[in-house]
């Protein structure tokens, strides 16, 4: 696994290395999402398993020579933008209601 | 091959600072200190975003996920006052490891695919070598050429969810 493709200047780093970063962060970030209780944390750790992806297209992009991964980068930044102003007015519209952002005492739909 | 080495030294540092501050952010109980460990890692990341010959993403990760993204966290945590996670009541180790294996599993478990995979076919290329000055330029074209209607439609996404967020952070919300 070589980034030696033709036409493609060569990587000084291995490719790899770049996406056992990504994996790694994705593992961290999904550890957050299931071990935290506050929902803003856990929208925190989601943020983060969004950007460890990000990587990882970015990789792709840097390996195929081709820009198309960087642009769905971009949108993926985009959207994570209008996820996040969503998200957050919605525990904030929580918090006025319940007075907590703890997942485990929202559990109205659990059951 | 000093420059070699040099981008070696740069990829290591930056995804040490990225891996460790990910890691205390998960560690963090404080949701501040959680949010400020992201930043760093968010730099780390665009660091290694220059590296894979990406400066335009490189930019974007600062200034929309630290800058802005993560300043409206901020400002959400400090709006509903969100001290210390209580201390739990019950502390469910049973979910507790459950979930840390979960975790670990997948890890180990995509990182070993994405390193086994084959390195992925030559793409159509859209630039004769990826790292070159063109290619700002060329990320701009294909946004308004190829990728025209996923740009509208982005726009209109973001309008959208600039008046639900509004819409829901009305007083009277019923």
């Amino acid at each position: 696994m070589t980034g030696a493709l033709p036409g493609v200047a060569p990587m000084a780093v291995p490719p790899g290395a770049f996406l056992v970063v990504g994996t790694l962060l994705f593992a961290i970030g999904l550890a957050g999402a299931l071990l935290k209780r506050n929902a803003i944390s856990i929208f925190l750790s989601i943020e983060l398993m969004m950007n460890a992806v990000n990587l990882l297209f970015l990789t792709y992009a840097r390996m195929r020579g081709d820009l198309a991964g960087q642009m769905i980068v971009f949108f993926v930044i985009a959207v994570a933008a209008a996820e996040a102003a969503v998200g957050l007015a919605i525990f904030v519209a929580l918090f006025r209601v319940r007075r907590t952002v703890d997942v485990d005492k929202i559990a109205l739909l659990k059951w | 091959m000093p420059a070699f080495s040099g981008q070696l030294v740069v990829f290591g540092f930056a995804s040490f600072f990225a891996l460790a501050f990910a890691v205390l952010m998960v560690v963090q109980r404080t949701p501040v200190r959680s949010v400020l460990s992201l930043v760093v890692t968010f730099f780390g990341l665009s660091v290694l975003a220059v590296l894979l010959a990406a400066p335009f993403i490189a930019a974007l990760q600062i200034f929309v996920y630290a800058g802005a993204i993560l300043v409206l966290f901020l400002f959400v945590i400090m709006l509903l006052n969100l001290k210390e996670e209580a201390a739990d009541e019950d502390d469910r180790p049973v979910q507790r490891t459950l979930g840390l294996l979960v975790a670990l599993a997948l890890g180990g478990l995509l990182a070993g695919a994405t390193l086994r995979a084959p390195a992925p076919p030559r793409g159509t290329p859209s630039l004769s070598s990826i790292p070159s000055p063109d290619e700002i330029p060329a990320l701009g074209r294909l946004l308004f050429s190829d990728y025209l209607l996923a740009f509208e439609a982005l726009s209109l996404l973001l309008l959208v969810a600039a008046v639900g967020a509004l819409l829901l952070s009305k007083r009277k919300f019923e």
